[in-house]
């Protein structure tokens, strides 16, 4: 049984079809990788799944279980994570209680004292490399910091499926690096499928992601192992466009 | 791990100045007055700051749960003065006041609760004037002309008695109510709900994903304040007063009141809803004596002043300052 399975997902916002008829697998503790230009219905995508939205057409499946009409407060507990394209954090309470907030009401919810959270969060910070800045308010963080604490606070959900919005936006190349080998790192040993999203991060992906889903103009255009959906001439297309006169 | 009852140090300021302001009021008998209006502000501010403070929803429809707890123990009073049940009627009053208005808050919270920001604001606004004209309008609990139930009183508990319990038991009634709001307070920052309630206030989307219930915690936010609010009202306003009036229960310049105590002070604070209710009834009750008439046009721009000078309220700018000091752990 896969992890989760959406199933002909159509989304249209009034006459705009932003993701159409689109249905993949992910297997729990995969590395998946979301490319696509902007616009292509990838945060649509991540909506969905997470419950922001819900589809007009398909289901969506997690763990066996139809949650195509749960709200979103309610898929978080069954294991569902994600960050944001622009880190959101909740500014005025500290990096320790940010992280506290997401294994309190992730998938330990109701399982975990405050105390008992506070201490999960301090073991994530510290995996993040944020333990000198934990009793900052979230708000005073630089942007790269501001990321790493929503990684952190995402992984204390101990979520089985982690949905990450342009991890790796606006980084150093050598951060991006180290970036990678540690979400690939901390995925492997949590059992967490992660599927990554960006916009035009090669690198990122090419060192990340077992296997790679390019979506175009709403529709999934190829699903395959990274290095074939990398080499596939429709994605070359979609990136490059085609030459002239050809 | 630090001890656990580290967390509730905060209270120790709070406390200590309810008890200066007691101690105050009963040494010095020609003090009783201004104190109880010193703590009725305080009260207020405790118990509106749950829900304003914490969630950062604003309601312009407050007052009408003090209403609601004015009338709980008018009804209480007048239905069962007669039965000999002695000091039990006020606590019957007291439980009726708290139960109407924490339906009431029910009701409009399951409904208003789930509208944003201004939308919600907006839409409480209705509810306290809608509940006037529709207690005058349907002519129930004596409609236009209210109640009035200082007989009903004195035939139950003596001229003596009663007299006392209008002024002196209502007004420590008061302080025991706001002594018990900040305890709440505090056990819900320290909480999974307090926890809850700053996700929604900083971020309700980012708060949704992350697997909170936001128009749970915002519903236990604020009928835990209504709740207060009811009691307050029960207290402060029917016992005291001993009658009930309703242009004078519902009246927004007391959810206006509220509202200034707990921005002055600072929202979502512990001790701001002391430190704003004891400015603003003080500043209320010298500018009163010095210039009649003139209290609301010399406070306006001095509220304006303290708001742009401090928009956190005066505790947040304190809180900022005691951070790293070995005052952090007796602020919040």
């Amino acid at each position: 049984m896969a992890l989760l399975e959406l199933e002909n997902i159509t989304k249209r916002f009034g006459g705009l079809v932003a993701v159409n008829d689109v249905s993949l697998q992910i297997e729990a503790g995969e590395l998946i990788g979301i490319v696509g230009p902007n616009g292509s219905g990838k945060t649509t995508l991540y909506n969905v799944i997470s419950g922001v939205y819900s589809p007009e057409e398909g289901r969506v499946i997690f763990q066996g279980k139809d949650i195509t009409n749960l709200p979103p407060y309610r898929r978080a507990p069954l294991g569902i994570g994600r960050t944001f394209q622009i880190p959101r954090p909740f500014k005025s309470a500290s990096v320790r209680e940010n992280v506290a907030i997401g294994a309190m009401f992730g998938t330990l919810s109701g399982k975990v004292s405050v105390d008992e959270s506070l201490e999960i969060a301090d073991h994530y910070i510290e995996l993040v490399g944020l333990q000198a800045y934990k009793d900052k308010a979230a708000g005073t963080l630089t942007p790269t910091e501001k990321k790493l604490m929503e990684i952190a606070r995402a992984l204390a959900m101990k979520p089985k499926l982690l949905l990450m919005d342009e991890a790796m936006a606006g980084m150093h190349p050598s951060d991006i690096d180290n970036m990678v080998k540690f979400i690939k790192k901390v995925g492997v040993e949590e059992n967490i499928a992660i599927v990554s999203m960006v916009e035009h991060i090669m690198r990122a992906m090419v060192g990340f992601a077992q296997r790679i889903i390019v979506m175009h103009r709403g529709a999934k255009l190829v699903d395959a192992p990274t290095a074939e959906a990398l080499s596939d001439p429709k994605v070359i297309d979609v990136y490059l466009g085609r030459p002239s006169g050809d | 791990m630090r001890p656990k009852i580290e967390k509730y140090y905060p209270l120790i300021p709070v406390y200590v100045a309810y008890l200066v302001m007691f101690l105050i009021g009963r040494t010095m008998p020609s003090m009783w007055q201004m104190v109880a209006l010193l703590a009725f502000y305080c009260a207020i501010g405790q118990a509106f700051n749950i829900f304003l403070g914490m969630t950062g929803y604003v309601d312009f429809g407050y007052v009408a749960f003090m209403a609601l707890g004015t009338y709980g123990m008018a009804l209480g009073i007048t239905a069962f003065y007669q039965t000999g049940l002695g000091i039990g009627i006020i606590f019957i009053g007291l439980l009726l006041g708290v139960v109407m208005a924490t339906l009431l808050s029910l009701a409009v919270g399951s409904v208003a609760l789930r509208l944003r920001g201004a939308y919600f604001a907006i839409a409480t606004i209705g509810v306290n004037e809608g509940f006037r004209y529709f207690v005058e309008g349907a002519k129930i609990w004596g409609g236009s002309e209210g109640m009035i139930f200082s007989r009903e009183l004195k035939e139950a508990f003596g001229a003596e008695m009663a007299s006392q319990l209008s002024t002196l038991w209502a007004d420590v009634a008061v302080f025991i109510i706001a002594v018990v709001a900040a305890f709440v307070t505090i056990y819900y920052m320290r909480g999974k709900i307090g926890y809850a309630l700053t996700a929604l206030r900083e971020d309700e989307d980012a708060a949704k994903v992350m697997g909170i219930n936001v128009t749970k915690y915002k519903i236990i936010a604020f009928i835990t304040s209504a709740a207060f609010a009811g009691l307050i009202g029960a207290m402060a306003w029917a016992l005291k007063l001993t009658y009930v009036f309703p242009p004078d229960v519902f009246k927004i310049h007391y959810t206006i009141e509220c509202i200034i105590v707990v921005l002055l002070g600072g929202a979502g604070t512990l001790l701001g809803p002391v430190v704003g209710g004891l400015i603003y009834a003080f500043s209320k009750y010298w500018l009163a004596v010095v210039a009649p008439g003139f209290q609301l046009l010399i406070f306006a721009p001095i509220i304006i002043a303290i708001i742009m000078a401090f928009p956190e309220g005066i505790m947040g700018l304190v809180k900022r300052r005691a951070k790293g000091t070995g005052w952090e752990k007796y602020i919040i």
